[in-house]
């Protein structure tokens, strides 16, 4: 029996061995990282070569790229939540869960992203001041929107709203035979989904998990119309006062990419990662 | 004989309709002793497959009744107590692909049966042994030959101690030369004395494992017989019909 347990731990390790990149993707992945290397070689020498403007560029911007990661971050984070919750609702037998989550998917999908967040900045707080002065509520009637938790908010609400349908195909593109063995197994239908659908459906979705993060990122400069001084905000006011449109905005274009293309490259090792062993 | 006592499973006069109109089951009764081994058969789209899930309510029968072990599947509340006494093993072995084999063979024990992990690892790495499969405990079902996955998958179904196996078309979805080797394990399982409900056509199992053969047809059973009496003197004449079909 020992000696039969020994056997099965070198097989665990010559598995993960196995799970290693072989030699064709590991130099596509390199050649990928190649042109990460070139956008951020271009920027460096840019900076170098012309400190002014270019070096008066970054410094001006640079908390504008910290703001612009942290609101990418967190409105992900919450998406990814928020997602799984209402594409679990899209999939559910229940009449109103899958009615309400529905009609949420259908409606925020119908609205652009630019004027939702319009609607939380601007028109949630009027309507949270109105409520206060007719309940004579003053926490209500003081109330002042905060842009980022607002930009965050907004995002948040409608990319899920996309998630939630990515979920729901991830779910509903797995054999039927994966929960029947489940249940009849005697799991619950919450614990099938916790340990057989969802891991599957994970990876399943990865690739297009990846892909909205990169969407998001570049969705992230629309809150700079709602007062948030995130990279494209900063880019404006160093525009504004500079009068340096073409120097400025090839900054600002090359830091975008700069950003997407390694959130790519990351999104790439982490499906790679959780790829289905063949 | 073992006939003498108390069915283990009752069929009672059962009715299944789909959506579409469609009556899968009209009708039918039937009683399953404990350590007995009972094989359907019958055309495609006789109700075969709806009448095996129905005894663990992987469909919902309309009417009638289906008492497992004292448990009936009418009652909501008995159903995964019901699930727990009745394994499954489908035709295209449902086999988790993301686990490892003895992943597949370990989650449930913990989950349902909380099992602590190292006495779900031995029963799993014991009962793998039994079924051919130890070496492969580490691979994953992908990995495997349909042989193997289907014997892993019985390996699984056995985990949480079952009363009752199910079998629904075990062998359908393998190539020929991997049939014998599943045979063999289900065969083993029948001289333990485990009771089970095998839909087959495999003429070799019946001689071999079964107690008693029953035909469907239309959703409804034509005729039962001991052994393998079924297949070498049938007695209606939509039983000779079938046969010389398949055979
Ligand atoms: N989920 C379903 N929805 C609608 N009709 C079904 C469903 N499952 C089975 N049927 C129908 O019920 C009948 C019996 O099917 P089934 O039990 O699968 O037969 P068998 O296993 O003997 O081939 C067939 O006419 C089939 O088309
Ligand atoms: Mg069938």
């Amino acid at each position: 029996m020992s000696n039969k347990t020994k056997n099965d731990a070198s097989e665990l390790i010559a598995g993960k061995i196995a799970k290693l990149p072989q030699a064709g993707e590991l130099s596509a992945i390199d050649a990928w990282w190649g042109l990460v290397a070139v956008v951020f070689l271009g920027i460096i020498l840019l900076v170098s070569l012309y400190p002014d403007p270019y070096a008066r560029i970054l410094s001006f911007v640079q908390d504008g790229v910290i703001v612009t990661i942290l609101v990418t971050i967190s409105t992900f984070l919450l998406t990814m939540v928020l997602g799984l919750i209402c594409g679990l609702g899209r999939v559910s037998k229940n009449k109103f869960v899958y009615g309400l989550t529905s009609v949420y998917v259908e409606v925020i999908r119908g609205i652009p992203l630019l004027v939702q967040l319009l609607v939380w900045y601007f028109a949630f707080p009027a309507i949270v001041v109105r409520i206060g002065a007719a309940l004579n509520f003053r926490p209500f009637q003081q109330y002042l929107a905060n842009p980022i938790m607002m930009a965050i908010i907004g995002i948040s609400i409608c990319y899920a709203a996309y998630m939630a349908e990515i979920v729901r195909a991830g779910i509903e593109s797995l054999p039927v035979g994966q929960m029947e063995a489940a249940r009849s197994l005697g799991m619950t239908k919450a614990q099938a989904m916790r340990t057989v659908i969802l891991p599957q459906a994970y990876r399943t979705i990865m690739p297009t998990i990846g892909n909205e993060f990169i969407s998001l990122l570049k969705d992230s400069s629309l809150v700079s119309v709602v007062a948030v001084a995130d990279l494209t905000r900063r880019g404006r006011e160093f525009m504004s006062t500079t009068f340096m449109p073409i120097e400025t905005w090839l900054m600002i274009a090359l830091l975008y990419l700069l950003m997407t293309l390694i959130s790519a490259r990351i999104a790439k090792i982490v499906e790679n990662k959780t790829k289905l062993e063949k | 004989m073992k006939t003498a006592n108390e069915p283990i499973i009752q069929i009672r006069n059962v009715y299944k309709y789909f959506k579409n109109d469609i009556q899968a089951l009209r009708g039918v009764s039937l009683d399953i002793f404990p350590g007995e081994v009972v094989m359907i058969i019958g055309p495609s789209g006789s109700g075969k497959s709806t009448l095996l899930r129905s005894i663990n309510r992987l469909e919902k029968i309309d009417d009638g009744d289906i008492i497992v072990d004292g448990l009936s599947v009418t009652h909501h509340e008995d159903i995964n107590a019901l699930r727990l006494e009745v394994g499954m093993v489908f035709q295209q072995f449902n086999l988790f692909p993301h686990l490892s084999v003895l992943e597949n063979v370990v989650l449930a024990q913990r989950i349902v049966r909380k099992r602590s992990a190292e006495e779900a690892e031995t029963k799993a790495l014991a009962l793998l042994d039994k079924v051919g499969i130890y070496e492969k405990a580490s691979a994953y079902p992908l990995q495997l030959s349909g042989g193997q996955q289907q014997r892993v998958a019985i390996a699984r179904a056995l985990a949480m101690d079952p009363k009752i196996m199910l079998f629904d078309e075990p062998t359908s979805a393998l190539d020929p030369e991997m049939i014998q080797e599943v045979l063999e394990v289900m065969v083993q399982m029948a001289k333990e004395g485990m009771t089970m409900v095998v839909v087959s056509h495999e003429m070799g199992f019946a001689r071999s494992a079964a107690d008693r053969c029953v035909l469907m047809d239309s959703g409804r059973i034509v005729e039962e017989a001991p052994r393998d009496e079924l297949f070498t003197n049938p007695k209606e004449e939509r039983t000779k019909q079938f046969l010389s079909k398949i055979l």
